[in-house]
């Protein structure tokens, strides 16, 4: 009797859904609308993601002197990418979040410079030194990629690609989950790797804001 | 200003004593050359001076780290990447993989956080010798190892060692010494050690729970928990981690990332801080969480969703076995009213009282939180002395309901004048009770509820908490305003007294499930003080019933009695608070015996030493003393051969003579391990914690004890 109410209560108490504190600054879920940004790039023009629709956007979160941006852009993967991404007429928007005397923060002039230097083929470079955009996709690492859909929606989150390392060498061995997601995009196919492990330095961003 | 300079002072010294650290280290044939890059210095190191066919040689990737900066841990959370060491060995050779010291967790601004090392981090390598090995030779182990090293930004660096060993027939190989040997000793003490506890996971939405079971540590005496997954992606480093403990052990709550659902267990290091009379103690465990779904009481609600859940929660409290009947009979003197506008206003006193006690309850378990204390909703419920009171409470509620005994004044609607009039004030009376009736039974449904509460700052709680008791106040508030439901009521008469007496036995049945939870508790000496002292409360509630009745002098005695009756039962519950809970004797060591002074004193006197392990099943670092170093054959063969008498004293109850033991050794918690000689000299305290070599070196200082005369031990 006595375990049988036993039993009953505990029954009760599982029975109840309980809670926990709000997710925060999980950055925005797969599938749901990408948050929306207005920003001026580095050539004065202005930039607003909602006006993009009907166009798929890459956003790459960048640092140039960050081991593993330089890795990819120093064996060309990211250039490649990138020339892939042209192709397929997608906008690709690169996005520097370092804040001011941060490493890998630069003005606009330096940026555009760098992007020839190194023969980037971004559609445009946004900067954002005051961690705007960053927080709004809680982008944490440099390199780290965005995919966002015709319709607005984000459809890939993660990193450049599937090996954790700052060895060029490693890229030749390694899932370029972009390059894949793009190719599946483009087949009509459901991107199988949509949510993977972004890897590389922290974002340097502006204490506090 | 102060705090800045000794900041800026401690930097720099570390920084002085980091430069000249590897240079002054002279060429030492267990360890490679210093490899140094601009900021760390690193060499590989061999534990003994030569390798010995067939066995595991143990070598280091030892790194100095310069201050300020930090390199990875096998996940390195947010950013980063864990060190690597490619081995290049001769044939028949084999290196294993990184043995991890427990890792820190380090806070970067927007919410990003890394796992990794500061100051010194070492990395140990099993390396197998071969058992074809040829003594005489030299071997050269070779090794390329790479990390990332960050202050907030971040190098990749690395380094070539050769380690050139000789190979020795098997005998005695002479461990390095000084420095060296100290560093495989303060890293094998940093590598996390299996957990002794079985654990489950479950993931809800975007909460991972973690449940250990079977360690119901001392919550008061964690000064932190925190739990490192081996997977990048299963949790969110930056987040914070909960811990709720109960008597079965703990649950930590996480925030999972985007790969938790791809789970199928999850393994990591639980790190745990422990207040001992020495200081603060770190341990680190190996922990792999199977799936489990019993504990997946969280889920990812908002705080609207969940105010709705307790306010739904709080409806449900109406049906329990033991509040059902206290407002049964309330409802039933509203219906003997006939209902109408002054209804109303009981209803209102009511629901206030309801909350008032509601309210209570969640500014203590608040303020309690305030303190430090990691508390859920049944804190109440671990207090045997809560748990015998709430069980006489519904004994004596369920009595009252039997007709024992009536009782007059602001509590009249509980009881017998039913249809009576009474002040707003019963009514609100009626709430407390009510809301105090519904505690023991709700306990382990409330503990869900509120174990959202606790995790939340202070108004939220308060809002989940007052939100159950608006809940539990809801349907009577319902029908103090609306003349037809309460219309709808069963007219009174005659069959209320009989109703009445039958809804005494829910109240009977919940008080036997008190006394059930008691002797769980407390042991089965405090079950019989339950039941004697609910005899002597029924025989004083009697006495006192007659004593109204009868004449002046036979008033007196009857109430005598009922006064001596009544602080009887009040005397069992101080004496079986002090009992004992049966203990788990299926996982007793029969080779411990029982802590007792007397046989203390009579084996010193008898020429035996005595060994006597104070510990306590809530102690962390009790159970990793005996799992990792008490319980190792060793251990045993050298008590064994110095005919030392092993005593446990269990200290998980409080326990008068072990304090008073513990106290003669000056010390006031456990774990102590005292070795007493024989004889009355002072006995030695072992240190709190304990290493094999610790232990058997100590053990060493008493002769052997003759072969014949081990038997009798």
């Amino acid at each position: 009797m006595l375990k049988l109410l036993t039993t009953a209560m505990v029954a009760v108490a599982f029975a109840a859904p309980t809670v926990s504190g709000p997710a925060f600054a999980a950055g925005p879920d797969l599938g749901k609308p990408a948050p929306d940004f207005a920003a001026v790039d580095t050539n004065g023009k202005p930039v607003r993601l909602s006006d993009l629709k009907g166009k798929l956007v890459v956003l790459e979160w960048s640092n140039h002197q960050c081991p593993y941006v330089r890795k990819h852009y120093g064996a060309g993967n990211m250039q490649k990418t990138q020339g892939l991404a042209q192709a397929m007429g997608v906008t690709w928007i690169t996005i520097i979040s370092s804040a001011p005397g941060e490493q890998g923060h630069v003005n606009a002039a330096e940026a555009n410079k760098l992007t020839v230097e190194r023969g980037a083929k971004p559609s445009t470079v946004v900067l954002d030194p005051e961690g705007r955009i960053g927080r709004l996709y809680a982008a944490r690492v440099t390199p780290h990629m965005f995919i966002i859909g015709t319709d607005g929606t984000l459809l890939y989150k993660g990193g450049i690609d599937s090996i954790r390392s700052s060895r060029q060498s490693d890229i030749a061995q390694a899932k370029n989950y972009v390059v894949s997601a793009l190719g599946e995009l483009k087949a009509g196919k459901q991107i199988a790797d949509a949510d993977t492990i972004a890897y590389g330095c922290t974002i340097h961003y502006k204490d506090g804001s | 200003m102060m705090r800045r300079w000794a900041k800026i002072l401690g930097r720099a010294l570390a920084a002085a004593a980091w430069l000249v650290a590897a240079p002054a280290i002279a060429q030492d044939s267990a360890a490679s050359d210093t490899v140094k890059t601009d900021n760390v210095s690193a060499r590989l190191v061999s534990e003994r001076i030569a390798l010995v066919p067939g066995e595991t040689a143990w070598l280091a990737l030892h790194l100095t780290i310069r201050p300020g900066w930090h390199t990875y841990w096998l996940n390195p959370g947010d950013a980063g990447e864990k060190t690597e060491i490619a081995w290049t060995l001769p044939p028949g050779f084999a290196a294993g993989a990184i043995q991890w010291p427990a890792p820190q967790r380090l806070l970067e601004p927007a919410n990003i956080a890394i796992y990794g090392y500061t100051g010194t981090a070492t990395h140990l390598v099993a390396v197998s010798v071969p058992a074809d090995a040829r003594p005489g030779e030299t071997v050269t182990l070779a090794a390329e190892a790479r990390w990332l090293v960050c202050e907030k930004i971040c190098l990749p660096e690395e380094g070539k060692f050769r380690l050139t060993l000789p190979v020795q027939a098997s005998g005695s190989v002479a461990p390095v010494e000084g420095r060296w040997a100290d560093i495989f000793d303060s890293a094998r003490a940093a590598l996390p050690k299996p957990s002794p506890w079985p654990a489950t996971f479950a993931l809800s939405g975007k909460t991972l729970t973690l449940r250990v079971e079977g360690a119901a540590l001392d919550s008061a005496r964690i000064e932190s928990m925190e739990f490192f997954p081996n997977e990048p992606g299963s949790i969110t480093p930056a987040a914070r981690q909960s811990v709720r403990h109960d008597a079965k052990g703990f649950t930590l709550t996480l925030e999972a990332a985007s790969r938790a659902g791809t789970l199928k267990a999850f393994a990591g290091v639980l790190v745990v801080k422990e207040r001992l009379d020495s200081g603060t103690v770190t341990q680190a465990f190996a922990l792999a969480a199977m799936p489990g779904a019993a504990q997946a009481a969280e889920g990812s609600l908002s705080l609207g969703l969940a105010l709705l859940m307790a306010l739904a929660g709080g409806i449900i409290l109406n049906l329990m076995p033991c509040v059902f009947p206290v407002l049964s009979m309330k409802a039933l003197s509203f219906a003997a009213h006939g209902g109408g506008g002054r209804m109303g206003r009981h209803g209102l006193a009511y629901a206030t009282g309801v909350l008032a006690l509601f309210a209570a309850i969640g500014a203590a378990l608040i303020a309690f939180k305030g303190m430090g204390a990691e508390i859920g909703w049944g804190f109440q419920l671990q207090e045997p002395v809560f748990v015998m009171l709430m069980a006489y409470l519904m004994f004596v509620i369920g009595l009252n309901f039997s007709g024992l005994f009536e009782i007059g004044g602001a509590f009249s609607g509980l009881g017998g004048k039913l249809a009576g009039r009474e002040g707003l004030s019963g009514s609100f009376f009626t709430g407390a009770l009510a809301a105090v009736v519904a505690t023991p039974c709700t306990a382990p449904f409330m503990a869900a509820a509120v174990g959202y509460a606790v995790a939340q700052p202070a108004p939220a709680a308060m809002a989940v908490v007052l939100a159950l008791g608006l809940g539990m106040a809801l349907p009577f508030v319902a029908l103090s305003y609306s003349p037809a439901l309460l219309r709808r009521l069963p007219k009174p008469g005659p069959w209320m007294e009989r109703f009445r007496q039958f809804l005494a036995f829910p109240m009977y049945a919940t008080a036997a499930w008190l006394a059930w939870v008691l002797s769980l508790q407390a042991g089965d000496g405090a079950l019989l003080a339950a039941l004697a002292g609910a005899i002597l409360i029924a025989f004083g509630l009697w006495a006192w019933s007659a004593a109204r009745n009868a004449a002046p002098r036979g008033r007196r005695i009857a109430a005598a009695f009922a006064v001596l009756a009544l602080a009887g039962a009040g005397a069992l519950v101080v004496w079986a608070e002090r009992g004992t809970p049966a203990r788990d004797t299926a996982a007793a060591d029969a080779r411990w015996a029982a802590f007792d002074p007397a046989k203390l004193e009579a084996l010193r006197r008898e020429g035996r030493p005595v060994f006597v392990n104070f510990t306590a099943a809530w102690c962390v670092t009790c159970i990793v003393n005996e799992k990792i170093v008490l319980k190792n054959d060793a251990v045993w063969a050298a008590i064994k051969k110095k005919g030392i008498v092993a005593m446990k004293a269990d200290w998980t109850r409080r326990d008068p003579a072990i304090t008073r033991a513990l106290a003669a050794l000056g010390r006031s918690g456990v774990p102590v391990y005292a070795l007493y000689p024989p004889g009355a000299g002072t006995p030695a305290l072992l240190p709190q914690i304990l290493t094999e070599s610790i232990v058997l070196t100590e053990f060493a200082a008493f002769p052997d004890r003759p072969a014949g005369q081990r038997a009798g031990q």
